[in-house]
């Protein structure tokens, strides 16, 4: 267990977050991230799928509530997160392992603590169960 | 600051139809108002970072509109139609506009002068106001030789008729200067007209093609009642409100200029509240008397700004609406008062067409008149140069505004309908359009013909509230500095990130041309697969996905024109029917994934 070393798989909105960071040194500090242009085109299957390919978890950043460019596609996403709690946990997938946070980070200096502080809890969940 | 790739810009395509955001339709020249409060909203927080986007939006803008900077003080038409407006408040273009002439206007004056060739053929424009300046850039811009001829000893025209308070002079300066400079436009000064050398006959001779009439409204309308003159406007003490305006530009006149009198001005329009707001900031007690009702909404209402009949109430001033002018009654040679009879109607089905009751009389006594009910184009020149019809009015081509009786000719700006700043640029780019296409042989209107649609409010659950807009103190600001307060670069970003992007992403691509995206991407619906089942129509808030009967089967479909791609949809069919055409973002996806395990 001491050696786990969890994979975290990070969407985060463009509008957001880490627009006014060089995107290539960015991504040399996070794995597995994936900009992605608004949060509400991150589909209940991505989320999923990132568990079946051994993620064990997946964050996800969005606009500020109200913020949304395309007006709502954080809550859309807030809403499908909150409904794939309940599926992960009829998987065994405990809750903790997706997480949505929503906030403006221009710079994306937090993003890579958020992907840490988020294995640190996953690495108190363990792996993840295969499913 | 970004990395902005040419060919992403936002353009105005040639189409018949074309859906733009309601803020660009109502703009007289379409300013890509969106693209550029996307860009405004994604600067960095702290200023000096911020500087460098700022000149790249400013420099974006500029293209299309040299002016933009002062039109960040005193237009906003564009306000008038933002679907925001029935959510709080229009976003306040203007103000972000102003913000990106508080970095950019310095900028001007260091602002490359552009390389074009100009191996064209000779153009004269006969003034220097907004459409004659709007003409020469662009005609200088396809290469063509242009000159000005301006009457007076400086460009801008009514621009200087703004009062200060509104529109700095430094500003105004700046603007002009680096206009003509930048794109290389002569520019020939005290150019009267009659005077030798300048006719155009004379133009003609000297090799010019093609000459643009722009100049204006010189003279101010005189007062009359019926059909008459009213008598009296010779009376000592009695003035035009553009000749006020005009020599306080030019700094004739002293601080205390009407200290202690009583000062009456006659008109409802904008130019009659700045010559009113004008005369109280030189010391004078003022009452306004206007024919119009305080209704605005009503077809005979003020046609004065809200925000200038607002600060000139702020300001002390007294408003008389309802009131039109019979007599002026002077004592010695001096004006005394004037006799006003109610006014029952401004406007019937022929148009401007006043009716009073003259058993309803009042009397305002003042010690000065300041008369400012319009202004009147140079006709003795237009008739010497054959340019009016026989009833005496121009006879030029709505729409092409080339002159009916002389084919090298066209005629813009105010001397052809007075307007706005922004309309007599709008007639500048058309006549710089029609007399690029009359010189090289094109067909005069194929294809200029547009026709646009607004898009509606997009669905949202919540809606922000405008930022405030700070005026000075009407108690601290009776003086010509700026009184109104220009946002904060945080302020800036919060406004500009209230924009709801509600027009086509065609017209707008700021995400593409900062890198968030690669293209538009078109969504595509697999029919086979889509159950009609309806959850991307509620998934999708700008109405772009359908669903539609085909072939006796309920299938979803998507308008590319509303369409943002932003793949909500996509995430919301249950059927994965919807899907983003080349969109690299699920390349990535699927990669990070694959090197997952």
């Amino acid at each position: 267990m001491s050696d786990f070393e969890p994979k975290i798989v990070c969407f985060s909105c463009k509008f957001s977050w880490g627009y006014l960071a060089n995107e290539t040194s960015l991504s040399s500090q996070i794995k597995n991230w994936i900009p992605i242009i608004c949060s509400g085109k991150v589909d209940a299957k991505h989320i999923m799928e990132a568990f079946k390919h051994g993620a064990d978890g997946v964050l996800i950043l969005g606009c500020p509530e109200g913020d949304c460019h395309y007006q709502d596609g954080n809550f859309e996403t807030k809403k499908r997160v909150q409904l794939l709690h309940k599926v992960l946990d009829s998987y065994g997938i405990e809750p903790e392992r997706v997480r949505m946070e929503l906030s403006l980070d221009p710079e994306g200096k937090r993003i890579p603590e958020l992907v840490k502080s988020m294995s640190e809890t996953v690495r108190g969940l363990g792996p993840v169960r295969q499913i | 600051m970004w990395k902005t790739t040419r060919d992403s810009g936002a353009h105005v395509e040639d189409a018949v139809k074309q859906m733009l955001p309601p803020c660009q339709i109502k703009c007289p020249i379409n300013e890509d108002i969106q693209r550029t409060n996307v860009l405004i909203s994604l600067l960095p927080e702290d200023i000096e970072s911020a500087k460098a986007g700022i000149i790249q939006i400013g420099d974006y803008l500029y293209e299309k509109n040299p002016f933009f900077n002062i039109c960040g003080y005193i237009c906003g038409i564009c306000e008038l139609e933002c679907n925001y407006k029935t959510k709080g408040g229009a976003i306040r273009r203007r103000l972000l506009k102003r913000f990106l002439s508080d970095y950019y206007t310095d900028y001007l004056s260091r602002k490359k002068k552009t390389e074009t060739i100009k191996d064209r053929e000779d153009v004269a424009i006969m003034g220097g106001g907004p459409g004659g300046l709007m003409c020469a850039y662009i005609l200088s811009q396809r290469g063509y030789r242009t000159t000005i001829f301006e009457a007076s000893n400086r460009l801008g025209g009514a621009l200087w008729l703004i009062p200060e308070y509104r529109l700095p002079r430094d500003v105004l300066q700046n603007t002009l200067d680096s206009l003509i400079r930048i794109v290389g436009i002569d520019v020939q000064y005290g150019a009267k007209v009659g005077e030798d050398g300048f006719t155009l006959e004379q133009l003609k001779a000297k090799g010019y093609k093609a000459v643009f009439v722009a100049k204006g409204t010189p003279y101010p309308r005189v007062l009359t009642f019926g059909r008459e003159q009213v008598e009296g406007q010779d009376l000592s003490g009695v003035m035009y409100g553009l000749d006020l305006l005009y020599e306080v530009s030019h700094g004739n006149i002293g601080p205390d200029y009407f200290k202690n009198k009583r000062v009456i001005v006659i008109g409802g329009g904008n130019v009659a509240f700045d010559a009113a707001r004008t005369a109280r900031r030189l010391g004078g007690e003022v009452t306004v008397v206007a024919l119009e009702c305080e209704d605005k909404s009503s077809q005979d209402g003020l046609p004065a700004d809200e925000e200038e009949i607002r600060a000139a109430w702020e300001e002390g001033l007294r408003i008389i609406c309802s009131r039109g002018v019979r007599k002026i009654i002077g004592e010695g040679g001096q004006f005394r008062k004037i006799d006003c009879p109610r006014c029952t109607s401004v406007f019937d089905e022929d148009g401007f067409n006043p009716q009073f009751d003259c058993t309803d009389c009042v009397e305002i006594e003042g010690d000065i008149l300041i008369i400012t009910i319009g202004q009147a184009a140079d006709k003795a020149f237009l008739q010497r140069e054959g340019l009016l019809d026989e009833r005496g009015r121009l006879a030029v081509d709505s729409f092409t505004l080339q002159s009916l009786l002389n084919p090298s000719v066209f005629i813009g700006g105010d001397v052809r309908r007075i307007g706005f700043m922004v309309e007599a640029m709008k007639e500048g780019i058309e006549a710089a359009e029609s007399i690029h296409r009359y010189l090289r042989g094109l067909h005069m209107r194929w294809g200029r013909k547009r026709d646009y649609e607004a898009l509606g409010l997009p669905q949202r659950t919540s809606y922000k509230q405008p930022t405030d807009v700070v005026w000075i103190p009407p108690e601290k600001r009776m003086h010509f500095q700026l009184f109104e307060r220009g946002l904060t670069l945080k302020e800036a970003i919060e406004e500009a990130r209230r924009c709801l992007t509600c027009g086509p992403c065609l017209s707008c691509k700021a995400c593409i041309s900062i890198g968030f995206e690669k293209s538009l991407y078109a969504v595509a619906v697999d029919e086979e697969r889509c159950s009609g089942c309806g959850a991307c129509v509620y998934a999708c808030n700008y109405d772009a996905a359908r669903l539609v009967e085909r072939d006796g089967k309920l299938v979803s479909e998507t308008d590319m024109f509303r369409c943002k791609s932003c793949g909500m949809c996509v995430a919301a069919c249950p059927s994965e029917a919807r899907a983003l055409v080349d969109d690299a973002t699920y390349d990535r996806i699927e990669t990070t994934f694959s090197l997952l395990s």
